[in-house]
């Protein structure tokens, strides 16, 4: 089964990529290990699939980056909230990974493990939404003061956009690109993953329409060829 | 986490290929059919002829008989092998140069094709040029950063093409235009054709022997860092998350779904599938590592093997056997495409039903349920797991070999009972959910019987609702179930539901009578007297009618009052149909004899609510009525409230009915105290003066009196209603008696009732001796209707006379003025002229012949054309 688009997500090692999409396809946590490689999970969206590919954070397998960004319809870029080192990767080490995909990828800034700061607490009494989720509240014990804040990763969206040269009027508000969740206890995850895959849909449809965009079908263009082979021959 | 995928198989032994020589190494190998090449370090090249055996335990071996041996002529070794069987040539790569030698001799060609300056080389196995008598070869060349595509045909070659690189490639694999190439520093694929490159990922060839394989249509196989082997499209994309392989791979095959790896210790076996590590096989000295057309070919320097995959049932019986049915279902899928379509979906449902049974013998019943379904499982499976479940007559045997390895419940929880609880409640759903889908088709009996019997153990609310819906539960096995279990008045709807109402209720009046236990319905024996109610087996409601009577005569009488209509007869019927239908009033009213106040309650329904008007129902149930209330008032002094409601109703019935034997009445009253009663009967009669006389001097009830003469007129018209009063009156007045009460009363009823006399008759009625005082409201009253009469008289008068006058009115207007006809004028219809005196005017002035008036008459299209 050939997968309709691609998300990507990217990030340093340890900031939680894994246990994000853990926590989004199997409703749980589990500590996980390094990734090595890469992992990916298809998503049934609609009546598309996307595959989610999971990469490794580790610098040894920083090379196959681009590979996996490769024609990306979307790219989640992930840090650590604790942990302000992990969000200067991003623009460091990361942001160049992209330029394989696809022209009108999306870009999401992710802040995991919120559960961890002592504003969680906080930002549990703000969420207006009765979420289904049954939120873990025995991990609020040792509250540590939070090391990136949301406007932080507004900025470096906004980075991104110039490096990428877009407008900031032609793709989505930074406000509403920039996610803090928690894989631990579910926090706004799949408010992350739905938000994503929504936006994902116009670029799969606008991707089908043009043809060959990024990812070419070659099945296509070689049937082709050889019938003109043939006809020569 | 050890799977069974592969089996090694010793193929070429080293005394076959080198005897005693012992520095003869293996270089490289080719398999081509059951053509075995091998190509060694002294410039030998081997071919083996490949049979495979297998022994009557299907074990696998591989023979191999050598064919022969050719020298190549050099010192150096021969470094590749590739046969080329449409142009029945091996290539053979030695000293840099690709030679073609005949597949079967190892002769070289006569003319002497060669490709020279390669270091290594590969065959296109998509190629493009559509000939299927050409080859295309690919090779790095000699020359630096250089890459050359060759044709090859049976005995020559042909450069079609040379492409330089930007490092020096170290490894080649090609699909059609795209070459897979292993760089310096880097993989990337590149179209040859267009020359457009696309990087894949870095990785240092210096460090680690790079490999490119082609694994499939447009797929490589590639050794990234970290011991990764990494899966990309010609697209430069990755449609497959990576195997992590070790850090020292030297050899990578494809034998779906598997990736077989070779490093120095061990043969690793990872599933494309789930990238998981499914087998490890101890592997020392190996360097190649390869497959030709499906067979994987290990090699050390001295002898050959071969991995015999596993069929793929074996394996998935295996993981399913290790309750790994995750794996198990995600291998199964895979299957399809290796599998013939018919075999694939016989084997996939019986996996799918496997693995509902790991899940269901784990409690996992969601997961189970789900297998179940998607595997089509004939739920006999399942119901057999459960001790005495089936019906005994069920024709069900298990499927062999057997799905599960649990002969039943009591083995699979071992002898939990709560586990057994939770087992049984799960079938009791699962039932409940299939069986009116088509899964239960064909073994209904089996599935509802199994949910009867699940019920009733289970103490279940659902059991009546089972047996009082549409059901397929087996009569006999059921009912000892049932009976087992003690669940008397479900066996009684089984019975029902079966056509047996005889013996339901046998059962049923047992559990009322207290002869058997069960609590199930408080309500029992209402609901027995519902049943025979709306029972049509008439045997059987006279059968139980005295029982029902003898427990209840008010409320057993029901069976008779409350009985659809259709099934009782009265009157209008014929006589054959009467014979038919055995509930006729006469046949009811025989046994309820016994019964007063079932026969009360019956003659009351026939009478009051059925309205039949027969004078023995009537008489009847007056006379019933009438002892009732005789015997109560002997017993019973002070007014109690019984007699009270009695005597209301044999008042109401008196005065009401008009079928009743009113002088048979009057005997039996005649006598006793009923005054009231005799007054009815007397104004039933039409005595009324005797009624009168009753209620003014017997019982001096005055109102009562008033009341009589309102309800005795009733549908009457007014000048029956004043004689009836003006009797009243004269009663009052009677001359006989002076009594000061009686001119009281008198007076009240002339002032109270004013509209109901004749105030001419009255005035000469009333004594002299009254004022005028004493009888004011009554004369006002009288004057007001008097005058009131008079008027409305008047207006009356005044109206017809008005009437009058409009009708005189339209007459004199229709007179009107002359109408004059003569010769000049014109039939509007036929616009001739007018021959005879008669003709047809329309009120709107129109004339025209009585002749054409009728056509137009008969033929209404022309009534425009008079019009205009």
């Amino acid at each position: 089964m050939k997968p309709d688009g691609k998300v990507v997500l990217l990030g340093d090692m340890n900031v939680g990529k894994t246990s994000l999409l853990h926590r989004y396809t199997e409703r749980r946590f589990q500590d996980t290990i390094s990734t090595v490689g890469g992992a990916f999970y298809l998503k049934q969206w609609g009546p598309y699939n996307i595959s989610i590919w999971d990469t490794a954070g580790r610098e040894q397998f920083h090379g196959l980056g681009s590979m996996y960004c490769r024609g990306a319809a979307a790219v989640i870029l992930t840090y650590d909230v604790n942990n302000l080192q992990s969000l200067i990767e991003l623009e460091d080490r990361f942001l160049a990974l992209t330029d394989t995909a696809s022209t009108d990828c999306i870009f999401a800034i992710v802040g995991n493990k919120v559960d961890l700061t002592n504003e969680y607490a906080l930002l549990l009494e703000t969420e207006e939404e009765n979420r289904s989720e049954k939120l873990v509240t025995s991990c609020i014990s040792t509250k540590v003061q939070k090391q990136v804040h949301l406007d932080d990763a507004v900025a470096l969206y906004k980075k991104i956009l110039k490096y990428k040269m877009l407008d900031e009027k032609d793709v989505p508000a930074a406000e509403k690109m920039c996610f803090e969740t928690s894989a631990k206890t579910g926090y706004k995850v799949d408010y992350l993953f739905e938000t994503i895959f929504d936006m994902v849909v116009p670029i799969i449809l606008r991707q089908q329409a043009e043809g060959p965009l990024q990812t070419v079908d070659l099945t296509n263009c070689k049937s082709a060829k050889r019938t003109k082979s043939g006809c020569c021959a | 986490m050890s799977l069974k995928a592969f089996k090694l198989v010793p193929a070429v032994e080293r005394e076959m290929l080198m005897g005693d020589k012992a520095r003869i190494n293996v270089e490289c190998i080719e398999c081509c059919g059951k053509n075995l090449y091998i190509g060694t370090n002294e410039c030998f090249v081997y071919h083996f002829l490949l049979e495979e055996k297998i022994s009557s335990a299907g074990k696998i071996t591989f023979a191999a008989t050598k064919q022969l041996h050719k020298y190549l002529g050099f010192k150096k070794a021969v470094s590749e092998l590739k046969a080329a069987s449409a142009l029945n040539r091996l290539l053979v790569l030695c000293d840099n140069t690709i030679t073609l030698v005949n597949m079967m001799n190892l002769e070289p060609i006569p003319t002497g094709a060669r490709i020279k300056g390669a270091v290594t080389f590969t065959l296109n196995e998509n190629p493009m040029s559509g000939d299927p008598f050409c080859v295309e070869v690919c090779i790095i060349s000699v020359k630096r950063r250089t890459i050359q595509m060759f044709m090859v045909y049976e005995d020559r070659v042909q450069i079609v093409k040379e492409v330089s690189t930007p490092e020096q490639p170290c490894a080649v694999a090609v699909d059609g235009h795209y070459l897979c190439l292993a760089l310096t520093t880097q993989y990337i694929i590149l179209n040859y054709n267009t020359g457009i490159s696309q990087d894949l990922f870095p990785y240092c060839s210096d460090e680690k022997r790079p490999i490119v394989k082609r694994i499939g249509r447009q797929e490589f196989l590639l050794a990234g860092p970290g011991g990764l082997g990494m899966f990309a499209t010609v697209d430069g994309i990755s449609q497959r998350a990576p195997v992590h392989w070790s850090e020292n791979v030297i050899g990578a095959a494809l034998c779906f779904p598997y990736v077989v790896a070779l490093d120095s210790e061990f043969i690793t076996v990872h599933s494309m599938l789930d990238q998981q590590l499914k087998q490890t096989l101890p592997f020392k000295e190996g360097h190649i590592l390869q497959d030709f057309e499906g067979k994987v070919i290990v090699a050390t320097n001295k002898g050959v093997y071969i991995l015999v995959p596993l069929p793929l049932e074996r394996q998935i019986q295996d993981l399913l056997t290790s309750h790994r049915v995750e794996e198990a279902l995600v291998l199964a899928k895979a299957a399809r495409r290796n599998i013939p379509k018919e075999k694939f979906q016989v084997m996939y449902k019986r996996i799918l039903q496997q693995a509902g049974f790991i899940h269901f013998a784990q409690l996992q019943f969601l997961e189970a349920k789900e297998l179940f379904r998607s595997g089509q499982l004939d739920v006999r499976e399942l119901i057999s797991l459960y001790p005495f479940l089936l019906p005994t007559s069920s024709s069900f045997i298990r499927s062999h070999p057997p799905l599960h390895e649990y002969a039943d419940l009591n083995q699979l929880t071992q002898g939990d009972q709560e586990k057994m609880t939770k087992c049984k409640r799960f079938l009791m759903s699962y039932l409940n959910e299939v069986r009116s889908t088509e899964v239960a088709n064909g073994y209904k009996e089996d599935i509802d019987t199994a949910l009867l019997k699940l019920y009733a153990e289970a103490n279940h609310e659902s059991l009546l609702d089972l047996l009082v819906s549409e059901n397929f539960c087996l009569l006999t096995d059921s009912a000892a179930w049932l009976e087992k279990h003690k669940k008397y008045f479900a066996l009684g709807l089984l019975y029902h539901y079966n056509g047996q109402d005889a013996a339901a209720l046998q059962l049923w009046v047992k559990i009322v009578n207290g002869d058997v236990q069960d609590s199930t319905r408080s309500d029992l024996y209402e609901y027995i007297v519902d049943f025979l109610t709306f029972c049509s087996d008439q045997e059987l409601v006279w059968k139980y009618a005295e029982w029902v009577l003898q427990k209840s005569e008010e409320v057993g009488v029901q069976i008779f009052t409350k009985r659809p209509l259709e099934d009782q007869i009265f009157t209008k019927r014929p006589l054959e149909d009467q014979g038919k239908n055995s509930f006729n009033p006469d046949n009811v009213m025989n046994c309820l004899n016994k019964y007063p106040k079932s026969l009360v309650k019956y003659l009351e329904y026939l009478v009051l609510d059925r309205k039949i008007k027969k004078e023995k129902y009537h008489t009847h149930l007056a006379v019933l009525y009438l002892e009732a209330v005789l015997q109560l008032k002997s017993v019973t002094t002070d007014n109690c409230a019984e007699l009270t409601e009695t005597q209301t109703k044999l008042r109401s019935l008196l005065q009401k009915s008009d079928f009743y034997r009113i002088h048979l009445i009057l005997d039996k009253i005649k006598g006793t105290d009923l005054h009231m009663e005799r007054a009815i009967l007397y104004g039933k009669l039409e005595e009324h003066d005797k009624a009168l006389h009753i209620l003014v001097h017997e019982l001096k009830d005055f109102s009562a009196a008033e009341d009589y003469c309102i309800w005795s007129s009733e549908s009457k018209d007014l000048p029956y209603r004043q004689r009836l009063f003006h009797m009243l009156l004269l009663v009052y007045l009677n001359p006989g008696s002076s009594d000061c009460e009686l001119v009281m009363a008198a007076v009240d009823l002339l002032n109270n009732h004013a509209a109901e006399f004749d105030a001419a008759r009255v005035l000469q009625l009333v004594p002299d001796s009254w004022s005028v005082q004493l009888l004011s409201p009554f004369l006002t009253r009288a004057m007001r209707e008097s005058i009131h009469t008079k008027r409305m008289t008047q207006i009356t008068l005044g109206l017809a006379k008005a009437e009058n006058l409009i009708y005189k009115h339209d007459k004199v207007k229709l007179k009107g003025s002359p109408i004059i006809l003569s010769d000049k004028k014109l039939c509007q219809v036929c616009q001739s002229p007018f021959c005879e005196p008669a003709f047809v005017r329309y009120p709107n002035g129109g004339m025209v012949h009585t002749h054409c008036a009728a056509k137009r008459l008969m033929n209404p299209n022309m009534t425009n054309h008079s019009q205009t």
